[in-house]
């Protein structure tokens, strides 16, 4: 007993003084103790968490166990969030440039001059070039939504999100097919084909969790089709490590087995789907032994899957993934992903995909307003309807169906350094490492060069930010509260855990603040985040008060397929309201509605062949990643980093501080190079500086290295000039009708 | 009376290394120095591989070498068949060290004591609740409780599934035990 008590004294001797000895002092002295739960933002995930804080430091995260989906889990980032808030590199103050751009020489100001100064030096531009010509980049979440809001205010319409380069094909397909987005039921699946979708690495904890749990179960099937042995391949029941790029070549065949063979859901498709010939023209002549030269997957191989699937179908998910980044042709290749899915008829139905089940839907579904709603303050502010720089959702441009939201990064430099359609002046960032996660460095740093003037809001001085005139330090997560987010059937909130360290503030009150100092700001309704979430709860301060207290609220309400009967059964025992719209059949059909413009899911697109000709169904245009280099460089997620973010934090950099190139061992050894060897990688956007890592993992035509190393800003200490910045050999043209980034590039290999 | 068991199923570990972090924040263990990281290893040659995600700390041995060893009497067993170190008595002489066959045992550099996983007894397990390592493990590949508690998780998981037990032959029985990974390998 005495040995216990000294125990749980003494195991607490250690301390933070090895992250921040400054930030640190009093860390775990007995005291006031208090669970905060808030949601986490090491990366966009958004994973309910619950911090623990003692006397005021956060000294613990774990999931919120009030989230059922997830519990306690969080990942290695998402536990780090506490050494990010501690790591004494982070940016405390506002800094104003001394020294050249891109120097490093700064000096610190208060808050007054810094806001002063960007206030009074966007209204002399806007005076002089006009609103338009600043432009604004954002990473994904609120601060996206904080900044385009003042961005509108302000008059650009050049706002961009990090959309293009990573999630926007897949969200633009799904709209283009089924008019909105889906979710996977990977829970109830059987049969899941994942084309390199990464769950494990680029960890979404509820999806991760689910698809591991899938992938041990005995009765269930994954297929992993990636050129490398990542650990979703590792955990795989059948791996095929298909050529980079070829994924489309596979679909088509498949599907091309499909049609061939009679082997989809006829019923269905003739029900809820249009253009089912077109299909059919597009896939007369990719059959498997069309593919097998291309994808280096036999015809036997892809006969027997395309059984396997059909025979487990429809509780199947044909995984469209999230970095829809691969090749130029991506748009086919997640069409024919969506479209695969169609055939075999796993939509609403258990185990396959399904549209989500928010508070608004289930509302809708039953026909009372039983569960609250929320207001959006921000709906106000409309994008200029002023041409933008990338030219998108204008006809005739190749970016139309692009969100003149979320725009295309890529699109940036390119029209800085043309001056067309006309000349920007002014770079507003928030959050977003423009030079590090998008392609063709080489061209954004001369543009950079030729502007008068750039702001960055981030946490840490990196990349983007080093190159900036003014850079304003916005609190952590852990230091600020923010708006209501909509989670599963519920609500959740990121809630402040800790006091600011430093002299920092929300992303919410920079904007806000500048809106106001600039007179910009009738639109707004609102002056403090507390007056906006209020404005969203609608004045139901039980709600808040509970996302306050618990962090999450959610409603059990039983889960709902629209074309399942027993779980439509199971729903009307709770909600009798739905009793006379079930069909004879058992089904809700009169409830399934798709917002295309056919209101069917659409094989083939209308709207994309009139402005893309040949775009509307699926076609193999350019999907070569090669482009006669002798291999493709692929990239990827990590468990322990987030793209380009927490590499510099000290508990996540002990655990990886470096990123060698993946590449295989015995076609390395055939060019005569030993594991830890210096070499190029070139082609004709740039070169980048590697360490070779050999491993069997891999295709002997593909490299592959994990995303977010190689920076040049001495500030992020632990991280200076190592590794490489992959995006530095990617060229800025963008993937066809989705403008995506193009993230599979071929290379050659030059002895360093 | 309690004893504690952990497992950790391979085939659920994808290797995240979120237990590490956990442990090392809940536990304030500093940089250079860890109680568990898990280890992947990729056998095979292309397209012919298997990748085994193994975890590295302290088994919790019932017949632990480390305590036998131990001069001072810093390393003891609670009944409970949790082995701890007393800070206070530990004089860094590092026979555990040596002596552990398991390679669990490091110099804490801040405190200067022998350190090693410790089930997380004094901090969390002996106010009922789980170690940090399982708590945060987003696949749920540890599973953590008491095996004389006939309706325990980890009784469960013994009853259903073939948990092995690692370097069993050299007899200092662990409790923490793995259940192999089965994957792997290329069906085509
Ligand atoms: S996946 Fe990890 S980093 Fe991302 S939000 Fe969830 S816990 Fe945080
Ligand atoms: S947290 Fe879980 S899945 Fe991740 S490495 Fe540890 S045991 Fe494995
Ligand atoms: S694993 Fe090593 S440190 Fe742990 S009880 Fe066994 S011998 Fe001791
Ligand atoms: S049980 Fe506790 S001390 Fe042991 S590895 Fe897990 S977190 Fe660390």
């Amino acid at each position: 007993m005495q040995r216990r008590e000294f125990l749980k004294g003494s195991a607490f001797l250690g301390s933070l003084a090895c992250i921040n000895p400054v930030l640190s002092a009093n860390a775990f002295t007995k005291g006031d103790k208090k669970s905060v739960f808030s949601v986490c933002e090491m990366c966009s995930t958004r994973c309910p968490i619950e911090i623990s804080v003692k006397d005021n430091k956060g000294v613990f995260i774990n999931g919120n166990p009030k989230f059922s989906t997830n519990k306690t889990s969080v990942c290695a980032r998402g536990g780090a969030g506490i050494n990010q808030l501690y790591d004494k590199n982070r940016l405390i103050k506002p800094l104003i440039r001394v020294g050249k751009r891109g120097e490093n020489k700064w000096r610190e100001a208060s808050w007054d001059e810094a806001l002063n100064l960007v206030a009074t030096k966007l209204n002399e531009i806007k005076e002089k070039h006009g609103a338009s010509s600043v432009i604004f980049t954002s990473k994904a979440g609120e601060s996206h939504t904080h900044m385009s809001n003042f961005a509108c205010a302000y008059g650009s319409p050049n706002i961009f999100s990090h959309y293009s380069s990573c999630p926007i094909t897949y969200n633009m397909v799904l709209e283009h097919t089924y008019g909105g987005g889906l979710s996977r039921d990977f829970a109830n699946a059987k049969y899941i084909v994942n084309f390199g979708h990464n769950l494990f690495e680029g960890i979404v904890i509820s999806d991760a969790k689910k698809l591991a749990k899938f992938a041990a179960a005995s009765d269930t099937k994954l297929l992993v089709l990636e050129p490398r042995f990542s650990v979703v391949a590792a955990k795989a029941d059948e791996w095929l490590p298909i050529k980079p790029g070829t994924d489309v070549a596979f679909l088509m065949a498949l599907i091309h087995i499909w049609l061939r063979d009679e082997k989809y859901d006829k019923e269905f498709v003739n029900e809820y789907c249009i253009g089912l010939d077109e299909l059919k023209a597009s896939v007369k002549d990719t059959s498997p032994k069309w593919q097998e030269s291309i994808t280096g997957i036999s015809a036997d191989t892809i006969e027997r899957i395309a059984d396997e699937i059909y025979k487990a179908a429809p509780k199947v998910v044909i995984d469209w993934g999230h970095k829809t980044t691969t090749t130029y042709a991506e748009y086919q290749r997640t069409r024919a992903i969506a479209i695969a899915n169609a055939l075999m008829g796993n939509y609403e139905k258990k185990g396959g995909i399904h549209t989500s089940k928010n508070t608004n839907t289930l509302n809708k579904i039953i026909g009372e307003d039983i569960f609250p709603t929320l207001d959006n303050p921000s709906n106000v502010f409309k994008v200029p309807n002023t041409p933008r720089i990338d030219g998108a959702g204008e006809v005739g441009n190749k970016n139309y169906f692009v969100s003149r939201k979320h725009g295309v990064l890529m699109d940036i430099a390119p029209a800085i350094l043309s001056k067309k359609p006309y000349p920007i002046k002014a770079w507003v960032n928030t959050r977003f490492n423009h030079l590090v996660n998008v392609a063709n460095v080489n061209e954004s740093l001369k543009a950079i060069n030729e502007l008068d003037f750039i702001v960055s809001i981030d946490i840490y001085l990196n990349d983007f930010s080093n190159l900036a005139d003014v850079v304003l330090p916005e609190s952590s997560y852990l230091e600020r509260d923010e708006s209501i987010a909509t989670i599963g059937n519920g609500y959740y909130m990121r809630n402040k855990a800790v006091e600011v360290i430093g002299d920092t503030k929300s992303g919410f009150d920079i904007f806000r603040k500048l809106a106001s100092m600039m007179k910009i700001d009738e639109l707004y309704t609102y002056t403090t985040i507390d007056e906006y979430r209020m404005q969203q709860a609608k004045g139901n301060v039980d709600l808040l008060a509970n996302l306050k207290k618990d962090g999450i609220v959610t409603y059990k309400v039983p889960s709902l397929y629209l074309r399942e009967p027993k779980t439509i059964k199971e729903f009307a025992k709770t909600y009798p309201q739905i009793k006379d719209k079930i069909d004879s059949n058992g089904e809700l059909s009169s409830l399934i509605n798709f917002k295309t413009p056919s209101k069917k899911i659409e094989l083939f697109i209308e709207k994309v062949e009139n402005l893309f000709p040949t775009h509307g169904c699926l076609n193999t245009t350019d999907y070569d990643v090669f482009k006669n280099h002798e291999f493709c460089l692929t990239s990827g997620k990590t468990p322990i980093h987030t793209n380009a973010h927490t590499q510099n934090i000290p508990i996540l950099n002990e655990l990886m501080s470096e990123s060698p190139v993946w590449i295989n061992e015995t076609k390395a050894k055939e060019l005569g190079f030993k594991d830890g060897d210096l070499v190029y990688l070139e082609n004709e956007f740039g070169k980048i500086q590697v360490k070779l890592m050999l491993t069997q993992g891999i295709r002997p035509d593909t490299l592959f290295i994990y995303h977010g190393f190689g920076r040049n800003t001495p500030a992020l200490k632990n991280i200076h000039e190592i590794g490489a910045n992959d995006s530095i050999v990617l060229g800025s043209r963008s993937g066809y009708v989705c403008s995506t980034m193009v993230t599979n590039i071929g290379v050659d290999i030059k002895r360093a | 009376m309690k004893k504690f068991v952990m497992i950790h199923d391979e085939n659920l570990c994808i290797g995240c290394e979120a237990c590490s972090v956990a442990c090392k924040n809940e536990n304030q263990i500093p940089s250079g120095v860890f109680r568990v990281q898990v280890h992947a290893k990729m056998k095979g040659v292309f397209p012919n591989l298997q990748t085994d995600f193994t975890r590295a700390s302290c088994v919790m041995c019932e017949d632990s070498p480390c305590v036998s060893v131990c001069p001072t009497g810093a390393s003891f067993k609670l009944a409970n068949g949790i082995t701890l170190i007393d800070e206070n008595l530990c004089v860094s002489c590092k026979y555990c060290i040596l002596a552990c066959p398991y390679n669990a045992r490091f110099l804490n550099p801040i405190t200067k004591a022998i350190d090693k996983c410790t089930f997380c007894y004094p901090n969390r397990v002996s106010d009922g609740l789980t170690p940090a390592c399982v708590s945060v493990c987003p696949t749920d590949a540890l599973i953590f409780g008491d095996i004389n508690d006939n309706n325990s998780e980890v009784n469960k998981v013994l009853a259903s599934k073939s948990v092995e037990y690692p370097k069993a032959h050299l007899g200092t029985k662990p409790k923490l035990g793995f259940i192999k990974n089965t994957k792997g390998g290329r069906y085509e």
